[in-house]
């Protein structure tokens, strides 16, 4: 970790740089560039505020807002089952996800547990949903570069995740599928050969974008060295996911804290860390993770039990008095439900933590004292979804 | 430890370059092995989506008795019922009248539909049925309020239900009529 160590302290040297720097030559004062709310880097509407000396970020101030819609005030107004086709909307890429750990939180208040088939097909949706939105950052991270082919490759390729998510949940991006208890429906008939050819092209895409980008050579100049977040400071931020792995922190709620009503115990597979810390780790970080995904599906098809597919629930869900919270480890991160139910129809009190809120917030530590283009990549690289900072 | 990088032989460009050539051949010509463009010129060709997906809501009307639940579940209450009770004339001679409902209105505003299916999936007497169709959209944003008879026409494109797969203890569902 002596390598590590040099490259903190010339990040903190450069760190120290940023904040001291005065422009005695021309006697200049910071420029102030608005990057946002419509800026093609950010995903969505996040407003960052950056402080330019030159070229170089004095300050990066991320304010987001602008897509506020209040989750957690709308579900103390619906019912359990509604809130299910509410969060969906979270993160919008990866919307299965989103949903099972609020109905895994119900289920552990409730004091119910999943039949085993509804708990594999659940946990092969969730990694189907990773696989959708972590393509779609391989694209885009392309696209923030200036390659764009990688880009359509990424949107081509989704498809075919895609597909499987419609042809047994009936929606391409908001599911609603997961029901407490089990799930709303079976799987079709010749799903399963689909999906296992679908993992096969998934497979040939990440191949393509490992030929593609990461061998690149302008890619690597851009990426390799850019953006150091040291293991520490990504767990003081509360970084989560494959941003806290790219640290070398080997952390993955999956394989550490599954909470019940998953089944990666399953599977064999593996938790990649990357010891670089900067955003070439993190991307390379994700694609392998698509390829863990992608070994989990076939892994867990191929063992899918018989049996039924819902437990023995109320028709009308009322949720025992009680607090819960359950997080899982969702494409973009941790992301937990804290549910407080005072026993009636309605969640008392919901508090969502979603991962890109914690990720974005490393902004202006790891903006300070780099270049205007090399924002771009650290956005990027650091992958968060509007919808899922926001709520 | 992840395996380290290993610098490659080929110089990363030129290897990218290799892949939008493969694939640029690839799209030429449609193959076995999946080639051949990937999109469709759509208004011409159409894509058919899976049977289950979620396109439009169908109303089958003989079953319905107005017993307001799927207005009830809306997330965004977006689903109008008005309904008034009638008596029927008895099922066997000498019997008494039966009372019934008959529906006034059933209109579902898709402007602030959110395509969940909760109403679909809680309603106990099966009158609502996903219909994949999904070419509905409209200059004003008052014709997507689709009304009863509206509703009742998009029932004849309802697909039949799927059978399951091996392992399965569902019951395929029928479509009636």
């Amino acid at each position: 970790m002596t390598a590590l160590s040099d490259r903190e302290q010339l990040t903190s040297l450069a760190n120290q740089a940023a904040d001291s720097r005065v422009n005695l030559e021309f006697e200049t004062e910071g420029m102030t560039l608005n990057m946002g709310p419509q800026h093609p880097a950010t995903h969505g509407t996040l407003r960052i505020l950056v402080k330019l000396d030159g070229e170089q970020v004095i300050s990066a101030d991320p304010m987001p807002g602008y897509m506020h819609r209040g989750y957690e005030k709308l579900c103390e107004v619906r019912t359990y089952p509604q809130v299910t086709t509410l969060v969906n909307r979270i993160d919008w890429l990866g919307s299965f996800a989103n949903e099972v750990p609020w109905i895994l939180a119900a289920e552990k208040l409730m004091g119910i547990e999943a039949p085993p088939r509804a708990q594999y097909i659940r946990t092969i949706l969730f990694e189907l949903s990773r696989m959708a939105n972590v393509s779609l950052f391989l694209g885009d991270l392309g696209i923030q570069l200036g390659g764009i082919t990688v880009g359509f490759y990424a949107f081509r390729d989704r498809e075919h995740v895609l597909n499987q998510i419609e042809a047994v949940t009936g929606g391409r991006f908001h599911p609603n599928f997961d029901r407490i208890g089990g799930l709303k429906d079976d799987l079709p008939k010749g799903w399963i050969a689909e999906t296992k050819k679908a993992m096969e092209k998934m497979r040939a895409f990440c191949d393509e974008v490992e030929d593609l980008l990461f061998g690149n050579e302008i890619f690597q100049k851009r990426t390799r060295g850019i953006g150091l977040i040291p293991p520490h400071v990504a767990q003081s931020y509360g970084l989560s996911g494959a941003n806290i792995r790219g640290s070398g922190v080997d952390w993955d709620l999956r394989r550490d804290a599954c909470p019940p009503g998953l089944v990666y115990d399953k599977a064999d597979w593996k938790v990649w860390t990357h010891p670089d810390c900067d955003s070439f780790s993190r991307s390379w970080i994700r694609l392998q993770e698509t390829r863990e995904a992608t070994k989990i599906v076939d892994q867990l098809l191929d063992s899918i039990p018989s049996g039924p597919i819902m437990a023995k629930v109320p028709r009308i869900i009322k949720v025992p008095e009680g607090e819960a919270y359950v997080a899982t480890e969702n494409p973009l991160g941790e992301m937990g439900y804290y549910l407080v139910s005072k026993g009636d129809l309605n969640p008392f009190r919901v508090k969502i933590r979603s991962a890109s809120f914690n990720n974005v917030s490393i902004v202006p530590w790891v903006c300070k004292g780099v270049y205007v283009p090399d924002v771009i990549t650290i956005l990027a690289s650091l992958y968060f979804i509007l919808g899922d900072i926001d709520r | 430890m992840p395996p380290k990088f290993e610098k490659p032989q080929v110089p990363g460009m030129i290897k990218g370059l290799g892949v939008t050539f493969k694939e640029m051949v690839n799209t030429l010509k449609p193959d076995s092995k999946g080639g051949g463009p990937v999109t469709v010129s759509y208004p011409r060709e159409r894509e058919e989506p899976a049977p289950r997906a979620r396109g439009v809501i169908a109303l089958y009307e003989e079953n319905c008795t107005a017993c307001m639940l799927c207005s009830r579940e809306c997330p965004d209450w977006c689903i109008y019922i008005e309904a008034h009770k009638y008596l029927a004339p008895p099922r066997r001679e000498g019997g008494k009248p039966r009372a019934k409902n008959a529906l006034d209105r059933f209109s579902i505003d898709f402007s602030l539909c959110m395509y969940c299916g909760i109403c679909v999936e809680v309603c106990p007497f099966e009158a609502l049925y996903w219909s994949p169709e999904y070419e509905f959209s409209e200059f004003n944003i008052k014709d997507l309020l689709h009304d009863k008879e509206r509703l009742g026409e998009w029932f004849e494109t309802v697909p039949a239900f799927e059978p399951y797969e091996a392992g399965s203890e569902q019951k395929v569902k029928k479509v009636p009529g």
